[in-house]
């Protein structure tokens, strides 16, 4: 019964976080680690599900953030609108992109990510007309939601991003627990077993991979209508390296992992702000520390419960 | 948390109680210096940051501004990027409660920082060139840097004047700042017969610059003019456009010449010429009093980077003084405007639009030294 | 055509690929032995270089004794990494180990970032500035020592693979570490000593490399990134595809950079190893199977 009503529990208290606190600075860290979560939930689907590495995915939440921005600005439709059609541009790269690299797999999968997504960011890099080239776009213009009018408080997008990452989560869920889902993991687990039994291996990686660009296109819009700046760095390999560290160091393959890694990252290094110099060297220590005694993800800690309630969540065997 | 808070308070209490100095009963006027802590600007905000702490122990030293209130800078990381720089504003604004900011020390940090403090906060941008910075800048923004036409224009004139080249050749970075460059340099040289001969540009994260320069050489200019920002990739580009065997001259972007680039480029960048709102050889006794403030506390040797970090905070003292408040930024501004004021870099002026009026030096690489060219 | 140019920037793109010959070479090794793509071991081309430059400063020895005892003194640091790093998570999924190489590499270059300080530095070779003019050619002599050092060890280290009891262990190992392991192979120690050989190289080819630009903290993710490129391309764990992949690269580059622009450099390097890859996703030289 607990274990049922807990996560409904969670949501919940995720839900309405920000009315604990009046600063509108950690509403702000919030709205980060929410967009995080997104992001890293995303990419999650790639890593922890179809259990491919992709370097390439910050380059589909770039791609959002600038379809959004420029559409929003250069033809006035309404912000909503340039959501969603952020979405469709990161998914039809992400098709292509998938459709071409997704009967390779291992390092080979994840340089051509990596190539694909270098590309994007030198031609964002180099489209000046377009895209303004490295000093980015401005003033991109804010959330609006009908009948409300523009968002202006941190604490406002908080609700609206919260909202993407629970239904986000919810559907992954569900996912893991549907058929589909389950071809993902007999995919990861073992390929020529799965395509034995029938399944289509690479219509189920695509099918993934499509989503996973489909929501970090979103989060990218998101990203730009919240921050209203953006520059190209956006796709580059920091971003990237935050990304998998988020869902690693979370859990992959679990729905509360990447939600868990995003706030440990945002939250960790506002932390260790009192640390001064040594701020970045206690983070990595404190990674690399977590990835060898933790090499499970911090959500194995509670695994003991939590193996039987959910089917996604196998030990995998060594490689 | 709320125990950790009441023995951080404790402790806090003990403290206060066992110092003997408890005179100081008034709070510190707070400044943040948002400064690129890591990433490729790491040096170049380590620079500025220790400009701008010689010149707050100064004049913490003679006693503070607003009648004994001692400057305490908080500083932020910025990374060199417009997103992290608007956290860090808003960490700045929100959290911590800071009376003014210091920042901008790039042009894409600049641009979108300046939309988060938009007349909400004195807000001084400081070594950014784009025009825009000012141009489209808001009610509590001054910046202290010449903009990158302001520059040009000048350096345009002492380019064709002294130098003489008859071709010129362009290797820019891919910004704005470069991409300004080459528009304004094409135009002010193409205006006195120098044959421009083409341009290459190349990213910031680039460390190899052999192939654009073998290409550059091969057209056979009369000079190179070299526009780089980052300190490591101007030293390379010196370096490798005499290994790549260009034996012309050599003319180094406006405001980017200081003396880790000399030391780095060695014998490469004796004689280039460059423009400077710094000229270390100047008499002026506010910098004198800087300058050995800097060499006691701090290794590097002084850079143009470090003055304007000292300038920013010299401005902001005095106008704070002579408005009589530190948080109330309509008076603060009003100040800034109202008068010419005496500095390390000599006078400034501010414009309506916050933008300063500085003199400009044309500087030379003579002797492994910057001097100043009258 | 101006075939002074093209052969100066053939001969740009032969020195630099030779550069990333020098660095994949090490990447090559670990990830034939242990499968695993190490995001370390552009920290130890970044440590080559900086200890040159202070076994330089602080000794007062020249460039290549320098040179030699970073390279040793970095090989050596092979040991602890593997011992404290790598071994331990032998038996884990290959995510897990790519991210404790990852945070492995966070913490040397924030740590050299405090250690060695922000400021970029000047890795003083004496061949740097003296040119080597070939017909019309012009090369310094570092890059053709880079060259020629690269050639030296890229042999010793095919060699030794091929022909020496070490070298037929570590071939075991890679191709089935259990079997070896029957057969009385000491794992760890093929381990270890890969380690020692791939850190080493990175730390050489930092040591050499260093001359030619600036050097500071965060050069280790440029290397790591044009290693990581080239062993794909060449093939995964095979030190031939390392020789053609690297030199692949450069020379791609340089034609790249030269006749079209240099900001697309290295998206055209990228669009030739996406066509490489569709075309043999085993890479140049990588063999189908395990």
């Amino acid at each position: 019964m607990i274990r049922k009503a807990l996560p409904f529990a969670a949501a919940l208290v995720l839900a309405l976080l920000p009315l604990g606190t009046q600063s509108t600075y950690l509403h702000h860290v919030m709205v980060l680690w929410m967009l995080y979560a997104l992001l890293a939930l995303s990419l999650n689907v790639i890593i922890g599900y179809l259990g491919e590495l992709s370097f390439g995915h910050a380059a589909f939440f770039g791609l959002g953030a600038y379809a959004s921005a420029i559409l929003t600005m250069q033809t006035g439709v309404p912000v909503w609108l340039a959501l969603i059609a952020a979405g469709l541009v990161a998914g039809l790269f992400g098709f292509v992109i998938g459709y071409v690299s997704l009967r390779i797999v291992g390092p080979q999968f994840a340089i051509l990510t990596l190539g694909f997504g270098s590309i994007i960011y030198t031609v964002t890099n180099y489209w000046d007309d377009l895209t303004r080239g490295p000093m980015g776009i401005n003033n991109i213009p804010p959330v609006t939601v009908p009948g409300v009018g523009p968002l202006g408080e941190a604490r406002d997008y908080y609700f609206v991003v919260v909202a993407c990452v629970l239904a986000f989560a919810y559907a992954c869920h569900a996912l893991m627990r549907s058929r589909t889902g389950r071809a993902f993991l007999a995919v990861r687990e073992n390929a020529p077993l799965a395509a034995s039994l029938g399944i289509d291996v690479f219509r189920t990686k695509l099918l993934g991979f499509v989503a996973a660009t489909v929501v970090a296109g979103i989060a990218g819009g998101l990203y730009a209508h919240y921050l209203r700046v953006i520059t190209p760095e956006l796709m580059s390999l920091q971003y990237m390296a935050a990304l998998i560290i988020m869902v690693v160091v979370g859990g992959r393959g679990t729905v509360v992992g990447p939600i868990l890694g995003a706030l440990i990252y945002v939250v960790l290094l506002e932390v260790l702000r009192a640390f001064g110099p040594l701020r970045l060297i206690v983070f990595a220590a404190l990674l690399t520390g977590s990835v060898i005694f933790v090499p499970h993800g911090l959500v194995s800690l509670w695994r003991p419960w939590r193996r039987r309630a959910d089917p996604a969540i196998r030990p995998e065997p060594a490689p | 948390m709320f125990r950790t808070t009441l023995l951080a308070s404790g402790m806090a209490l003990a403290l206060l109680a066992a110092g003997p100095a408890v005179a100081q009963d008034k709070p510190p006027v707070k400044i943040a210096a948002i400064v690129p802590q890591s990433g490729a600007g790491a040096f170049d905000g380590q620079l500025a940051l220790e400009g701008m702490q010689a010149e707050a122990a100064l004049v913490n030293a003679a006693g503070g501004i607003l009648g004994g209130r001692k400057i305490e800078l908080v500083v932020y990381d910025d990374k060199g990027t417009p997103e992290e720089g608007v956290s860090a504003a808003r960490r700045a604004m929100e959290q911590d409660k800071v009376d003014m900011i210091v920042g901008g020390w790039f042009s894409a940090v600049a641009l979108s920082m300046k939309e988060v403090t938009r007349d909400k906060i004195i807000s001084v941008m400081t070594s950014s060139q784009h025009p825009d910075v000012t141009a489209k800048g808001h009610k509590f923004l001054f910046r202290l840097n010449a903009t990158s036409n302001m520059m040009s224009s000048k350096y345009g004139q002492e380019i064709c004047a002294r130098i003489k080249p008859k071709s010129v050749a362009f290797i820019t970075i891919n910004d704005d700042f470069g991409r300004l460059e080459v528009d304004n340099y094409t135009k002010l040289l193409g205006a006195c017969n120098v044959e421009i001969k083409g341009n290459e540009f190349y990213n910031r994260n680039d460390t190899d610059f052999t192939v654009a320069l073998t290409k550059l050489k091969s057209l056979n200019p009369d000079a190179i003019y070299v526009s780089a920002i980052n300190t490591s990739q101007g030293a390379t580009i010196y370096r490798q456009a005499r290994q790549a065997g260009f034996r012309g001259t050599l003319i180094a972007s406006a405001g980017n010449m200081n003396p880790k680039l000399i030391e780095l480029a060695g014998p490469a960048l004796e004689g280039v010429y460059s423009i400077s709102l710094y000229a270390p050889d100047s008499d002026n006794a506010k910098l004198k009093a800087w300058t050995e403030q800097y060499g006691k506390t701090f290794k590097n040797q002084p850079a143009f980077i470090g003055t304007l970090g000292a300038q920013a905070v010299q401005v902001l003292a005095a106008a704070a003084d002579k408005a009589g408040t530190a948080n109330d930024p309509d008076k603060i501004a009003a100040a800034l405007r109202s008068q010419t004021w005496p500095t390390l870099l000599g006078e400034i002026k501010f414009e309506e639009n916050g933008q300063a009026l500085q003199n400009l030096y044309l500087i030379r690489v003579e002797g492994g030294k910057i001097v100043s060219i009258k | 055509m101006d075939w002074t140019l093209l052969g100066q920037q053939l001969a740009n793109g032969v020195v630099n690929g030779m550069n990333y010959v020098l660095i994949s070479t090490g990447l090559t090794l670990v990830f034939g032995v242990l499968r695993v793509i190490n995001f370390a071991h552009g920290e130890f081309y970044m440590l080559g270089a900086f200890l040159t430059y202070f076994a330089m400063s602080a000794l007062g020895i020249g460039y290549l004794p320098a040179v030699l005892l970073a390279t040793v003194a970095v090989g050596a640091l092979g040991i602890l990494v593997n011992r404290l790093f790598f071994w331990p998570l032998r038996k884990e999924h290959e995510f897990t180990v790519l991210l404790s190489s990852l945070g492995l590499a966070l913490l040397v270059t924030h740590g050299a970032e405090l250690g060695f300080g922000h400021d970029p530095k000047y890795l003083n070779s004496p061949f740097t500035d003296d040119i080597l003019e070939v017909g019309t050619i012009v090369l310094t002599q570092q890059r053709v020592l880079i060259f020629a050092a690269a050639v030296l060890v890229l042999a010793a280290t095919y060699a030794a693979i091929r022909w020496t009891t070490f070298g037929r262990m570590m071939r075991a190992t890679a191709q089935n570490p259990e079997g070896a392991a029957l057969t009385g192979v000491d794992i760890r120690f093929v381990h270890t000593i890969t380690f020692v050989l791939a850190c080493g190289l990175a730390g050489l080819a930092g040591a050499l490399v260093g001359p030619v630009a600036m050097i500071f903290p965060t050069v280790g993710s440029w290397a790591v990134l044009k290693g990581f490129i080239v062993v794909i391309l060449g093939g995964l764990g095979s030190v031939p595809g390392a020789l053609v992949g690297g030199l692949t690269l450069g020379v791609v580059e340089a034609l790249a950079g030269g006749y079209v622009s240099l900001g697309f450099m290295e998206a055209i390097g990228y669009a030739i190893i996406i066509l490489v890859l569709l075309w043999r996703p085993q890479g140049l030289f990588g063999s189908v199977a395990r």
